[in-house]
Order: C-alpha cells, then sequence, then structure tokens
C-alpha cells in the first residue's frame, strides 16, 4: 500500500542538487567500463505541475504522465538503496507500455507491463510477467534497486576501511570480522541483500578489481569470497566486468 | 426502481446479458451446442466460482495434459497476428502468456506441471476442471474470442484477485489509479479518511473494494449498479475481502439508491460507461462481443453518464469532499472540466485532469467547495 500511495502523497521539501564528488556512476552495460562525474540536477516541480491543474486562462499541456514526479526527502538524497519503496517511487517515472488507441474500457489486452525510469540516474526497470500492473509495479521497484546497487559507486577508504553493517550481514559466518550479532548471513533473494551487495561492489572498485584484497579486509579467504560473488548473477556479471576491464581473468 | 433519464431504463431490469444477445455484435457468436459451467447463463443467481478456487476433484495424467498444452499452444500460435490486424485483438505471445496463467489457475500444483527436467512420469496431476473442460476453454478463447477473464472467471487487479463472468466489466489496468488517486486525497485529511464514499457502476467491485481498503476504520462505501450480474459479483467480491462491514452493495440507478445519503458523502468515484456508441462496433472482439453493452455505451458521444454524474455531484458530497471519474481521454476531460467550470462555476475547486500511466489524460478530479 505504501507504495501504491507513494503516487500521489508529495513529499513536503524537495529540490536537491545532486554533485556530491564521492559518488561515481558506473556505466554497467557499456562495452567498455568506464566511470563518470554525475551531471544531474534534481529539482522537484511544485503540486500545481505534477498534476495537471486545470486552468481555463491556460490551455493544458500534454504531458507524457502525470505521475513524472520525484523528489526526495532525505539529505543524503543520493543514497538510493537506503529509500523507502515509496521514496524511491518518488524519484522514478513510471509508464506503462504505450498502446495504439484510446485504452481504458476499450481494450481488454492486459497490458499489465510496467517501466520505472530512475530519473536521478536514468535507470530503468521493467517488469510484464505478472498479471496485474500492481505486481509488476512491485517487482520492477525491487529489479531497480538490483540494478542501482550495481550501478552507483561510492568512493571507499581503503585505509581507513571497515565494512558497514549491510556488507557484513551477507558475509558468510566464517568471516573473521563478522561479528555474531549480525544475525544469520542474508542471500541473494533478501531485500536487503541489494545494499551489501552494492558495499561490497564498493570495495571491489576500490580494490581495483582484486578479490584477494578485498578478502582480506573482510576477514575471508580469497575462495570464499569468489564462492559469494558467484552465487548472484548480476553480483558475478558485475565483478567480472570490472575484471575484464583491468585485463584480469573473470572469475567462474 | 425510478429510472427517468438513462436509455438503460428500457432494459433495466433484463439481465445483462440478454441485452448482449439482441446486440448485432454478438449473433456470430452465439453460444455453440456444447455448454460449460463457464459459458452458461449469467443469469443464474449465484455467482460462478471462478476456477483458481474450485476443488481439485479432476486428474489427467501428465502426458495428457502435456498433450493439451502443445494442442493450445499451436491454437495460440496459429493466431500469430491476425487478431492484432483485424482489431487490435492480441498477439500469439500474448495468447502464449494466457496460456500459462490458465495452467496457473486449473493445475492444483503447478510446480508439477510442466514438470522440471525431462522425466516423463504419469503420475496424475490434480486438476480444477476436466480435460476436457481445458480443450473446451481454450477452443473458446481463441475461436470465440472470449476474453481470458471470463474463461477463469477472475481478473488480478492491484493486489486483489476480482471474480469476473460474463455480465460484469472486467476491470482495466488503468482503473487501477482511481484508488491511488484517492489514496492521496485521504492521506491527510481524516474528514474524508473516515467518511462515507460512493462508488456508481461498481461492476465487479474493483474500486470499491480497492478504496474500502484504504479508508480509516470509521470510513464506509457504498457501491451500486444497475446490472444484477456485477451486483452479484460485486457482493461476492466483496465478502470474499470480508469487508461486508464495510462495504455496501446497492442496485440501482446512479443515484437512485442513494437518496439518503444526499449531501453525506465524503467521496464520490465512478467510472461509468464512456464509450461513444458508434465505436462499439469497431472494438476488438473480446470486448465488443462479450462485455456488457451497458457497461461500455455512453451515449452518442459517450458522456451521457459522466454528465449525469457531474449534474449531482455537488448535491450528494459534503462540502470540501472529493471526486474522481475515469473518462475516454484528453477530449472528454476537457470537456467535463469546461462543463463543470461553466455550469457549476464556483461550486468546486482544485478541479484537475490527471494522466493514466500511458500518458492519456483520463481521469477528472476535484473537491466541493467548501460551503463559506
Ligand atoms: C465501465 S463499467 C465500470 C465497472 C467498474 N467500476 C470498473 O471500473 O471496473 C460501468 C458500470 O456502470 C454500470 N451501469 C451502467 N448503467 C448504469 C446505471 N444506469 N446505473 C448504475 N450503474 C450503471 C454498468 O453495469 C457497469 O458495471
Amino acid at each position: 500500500m505504501a507504495l501504491l500511495k507513494s503516487f500521489l502523497i508529495l513529499p513536503r521539501r524537495c529540490g536537491l542538487l545532486l554533485s556530491s564528488s564521492s559518488y561515481w556512476y558506473y556505466h554497467y552495460h557499456s562495452r567498455s567500463t568506464f566511470l563518470v562525474p554525475p551531471k544531474i540536477r534534481i529539482t522537484a516541480r511544485p503540486l500545481s505541475q505534477q498534476i495537471q491543474s486545470v486552468q481555463r486562462s491556460k490551455p493544458l499541456s500534454t504531458s507524457l504522465s502525470s505521475v513524472s514526479k520525484y523528489s526526495t526527502c532525505s539529505s543524503d538524497g543520493n543514497d538510493f538503496l537506503r529509500l523507502s519503496d515509496q521514496q524511491l517511487m518518488d524519484q522514478c517515472e513510471m509508464s506503462t507500455f504505450k498502446s495504439s488507441g484510446p485504452g481504458g474500457q476499450h481494450r481488454n489486452k492486459r497490458e499489465s507491463a510496467v517501466r520505472l525510469k530512475h530519473l536521478p540516474t536514468g535507470t530503468i526497470a521493467q517488469a510484464a510477467e505478472d498479471r496485474s500492473q500492481h505486481k509488476n509495479r512491485a517487482s520492477a521497484l525491487a529489479r531497480l534497486r538490483t540494478l542501482l546497487a550495481l550501478k552507483v559507486r561510492k568512493n571507499v577508504d581503503i585505509d581507513a576501511y571497515s565494512p558497514p553493517q549491510e556488507l557484513l550481514q551477507i558475509l558468510p559466518a566464517k568471516s573473521t570480522i563478522r561479528g555474531s550479532d549480525c544475525g544469520s548471513q542474508i542471500g541473494p533473494n533478501n531485500p536487503k541483500f541489494a545494499l551489501g551487495m552494492q558495499a561490497l561492489l564498493d570495495l571491489i572498485f576500490a580494490v581495483e578489481g582484486s578479490i584477494s584484497d578485498a578478502a582480506k579486509l573482510l576477514g575471508l579467504s580469497t575462495g570464499a569470497l569468489s564462492r559469494l560473488i558467484l552465487s548472484d548473477d548480476s553480483l558475478r556479471m558485475a565483478v567480472n566486468e570490472l575484471r575484464t576491464s583491468k585485463g584480469m581473468k573473470p572469475l567462474k | 426502481m425510478k429510472l427517468s433519464f438513462i436509455r438503460a431504463s428500457s432494459s433495466s431490469t433484463l439481465p445483462i446479458f440478454l441485452k448482449w444477445h439482441k446486440t448485432p455484435l454478438s449473433t456470430n457468436c452465439r453460444r455453440p451446442i456444447f455448454s460449460s459451467r463457464i459459458s452458461s447463463t449469467p443469469t443464474s443467481s449465484k455467482p460462478q466460482i471462478p476456477l483458481f478456487l474450485r476443488p481439485p476433484t479432476y486428474s489427467a495424467s501428465f502426458s495428457e495434459l502435456r498433450k493439451w498444452q502443445d494442442w493450445a499452444q499451436s491454437l495460440a500460435n496459429s493466431v500469430g497476428s491476425t487478431f492484432v490486424d483485424s482489431d487490435n485483438g492480441p498477439e500469439a505471445s500474448l495468447l502464449c502468456r494466457e496460456l500459462k496463467w490458465l495452467i496457473e489457475d486449473a493445475v492444483e500444483d503447478h510446480s508439477l506441471f510442466p514438470p522440471m527436467g525431462t522425466q516423463n512420469n504419469d503420475r496424475p496431476i490434480r486438476l480444477r476442471t476436466s480435460l476436457e473442460e481445458l480443450y473446451l476453454l481454450w477452443k473458446q478463447r481463441i475461436e470465440e474470442r472470449k476474453p481470458f477473464q471470463y474463461i477463469v472467471g477472475c481478473e488480478h487487479w492491484r493486489d486483489l484477485v476480482l471474480c469476473v463472468q460474463e455480465g460484469v466489466l472486467i476491470p482495466r489496468p488503468e482503473t487501477e489509479m482511481v484508488v491511488d488517486l484517492v489514496a492521496g486525497a485521504v492521506s491527510e485529511n481524516e474528514g474524508l479518511r473516515e467518511g462515507l464514499w460512493a462508488d456508481l457502476g461498481t461492476g465487479s467491485g474493483a474500486i470499491a473494494i480497492g478504496i474500502g481498503r484504504i479508508l480509516g476504520s470509521c470510513g464506509r462505501v457504498i457501491a451500486t449498479d444497475l446490472s444484477p450480474v456485477a451486483v452479484m459479483a460485486a457482493s461476492f467480491n466483496v465478502q470474499r475481502y470480508g469487508l461486508q462491514g464495510k462495504i455496501e452493495v446497492r442496485q440501482g440507478s446512479w443515484f437512485e439508491p442513494l437518496k439518503d445519503v444526499e449531501g453525506k458523502l465524503a467521496g464520490l468515484v465512478s467510472n461509468p460507461p464512456y464509450i461513444p456508441s458508434n465505436h462499439i462496433s469497431g472494438l476488438q472482439a473480446e470486448v465488443g462481443r462479450h462485455e456488457p453493452r451497458l457497461a461500455l455505451d455512453g451515449g452518442v458521444n459517450g458522456m451521457d453518464y459522466l454528465l449525469h454524474l457531474c449534474n449531482k455531484v455537488s448535491s450528494m458530497l459534503k462540502p470540501g469532499g472529493y471526486f474522481a471519474f475515469e473518462t475516454n481521454g484528453e477530449k472528454q476531460c476537457k470537456d467535463l472540466v469546461e462543463y463543470l467550470e461553466n455550469d457549476y462555476e464556483g461550486s468546486f475547486c482544485n478541479v484537475n485532469i490527471v494522466s493514466d500511466f500511458a500518458g492519456i489524460q483520463r481521469f477528472v478530479t476535484g473537491f466541493y467547495r467548501r460551503a463559506i
């Protein structure tokens, strides 16, 4: 329900400049890996523009979609994965696949596919396999979290490195730096995995793809860290793409 | 039932399917000889139980079911793009996806079918309908263009699974947003959240149930429809979600069953029939041949009921009350807004047009101005 409301509830304050130099966007799908500093400016539009107001003096402008509003209420708004579903949804433009014709009562085509575009990063996630638009929206949002984890890189200070809690939670119990207070290991099917995966990728990028260096910092053997990386397809692909770009052998 | 103003009044007491059979479009899709539970007449006063809710009292061997699936798949593939070309209907790939959903609903434990790997065991698979019926149902889907939702007897809409049958409009994905609009309106307004709402022309009860689940503990919804089949389906769905205490379903034409709550509503929503009459014959077969005309035909320019609703909305709502209507698109939205602002100058505020997720201007919303 929270997810749905996000289409309507407009966060109180907004407008934020995304230019913190500690954030880089990793273009995951590009052929050769490169890092670009973000140049994206987010400004939230006022309510009146978000849902088209009707004023008789002015003709209505047609916008692609009235729900293309985004904003964030978090002061550290570029930590996207920490946002609630609702907040993350607020940063997205949602659209369904265009059907020709007037839609509504005219149609029976079960066009329930959903496409989410995360406006701050341009990341697109879509889902079509479910029977309701509502559920496709939830799947697309979950997919978006994974894509963001893969795409948005945070700088890491290796010399003073201490892994964040989310990363500790996805490590196997044998890690020597993992306290017993971490609970049991979180696997790829847990929605919290994305946050841990993001922190792991931040580290692996910081050590330029060296699994053994990363493993040392995480109190694991190189083999144990490799197994963790190989346990999730998207994680494995992201790591291997980085390694390939650095002339290293991919993990198998 | 006093029905002074609408064309529908002439047939208001007739079951919808009779009307449907009288329309010229339906002549080429009379029920064929075979009879099945699903295609039995919708006049019965009992709702049809959707496939997924029936007990798994049938069974078939894996190879029999596999044979059916192969047959169904090739029938779907044989369609190619002919439906798309003739009336912008479904293409083969969509039909194949529907076939998957049909299996989901018909097979008790669909993790068993299709089985993993190539094991070819002939353990019987428990089904919610007979294999014969499955052949029949898929034939109806492809040959008669019967909507998939009438085949399985339900539609997945928002996070709900709503039962539908012939005579009841299948709720559309666009309409899911009406509930979002209401959620937005009630989120910061306790008066609206705890107030009395009405969903006019409720069909399957979709909007009413969606709203019923987001209102506060004192919030109530009255859902109305002229069609007895719709009233039956809506009541069934309300009960399935345990909302009898919150949603009351009433039969009658538009405001007629709401006389006792005049001026008391916190909100009024409707997705009335809005298709212009002369568009009905060109609709895709699933809609034009099978869905009730009473749910689609909005008169010459499709605005008959929307205007009727607008004419009464101010007398039904409390000051500060909210309304949301679904329309056919940009033209109807603009005409409606203009109508509200000219003929009811000063009665409404924050009148908005809201687009659906495909970017089509679809909804008109607003508030009945608070009395000074
Ligand atoms: C487009 S359908 C909408 C159904 C449902 N609200 C939905 O969104 O799925 C329009 C509904 O209005 C009902 N209807 C048609 N004429 C009516 C009338 N005079 N009074 C009340 N309901 C009417 C139809 O039976 C149909 O269920």
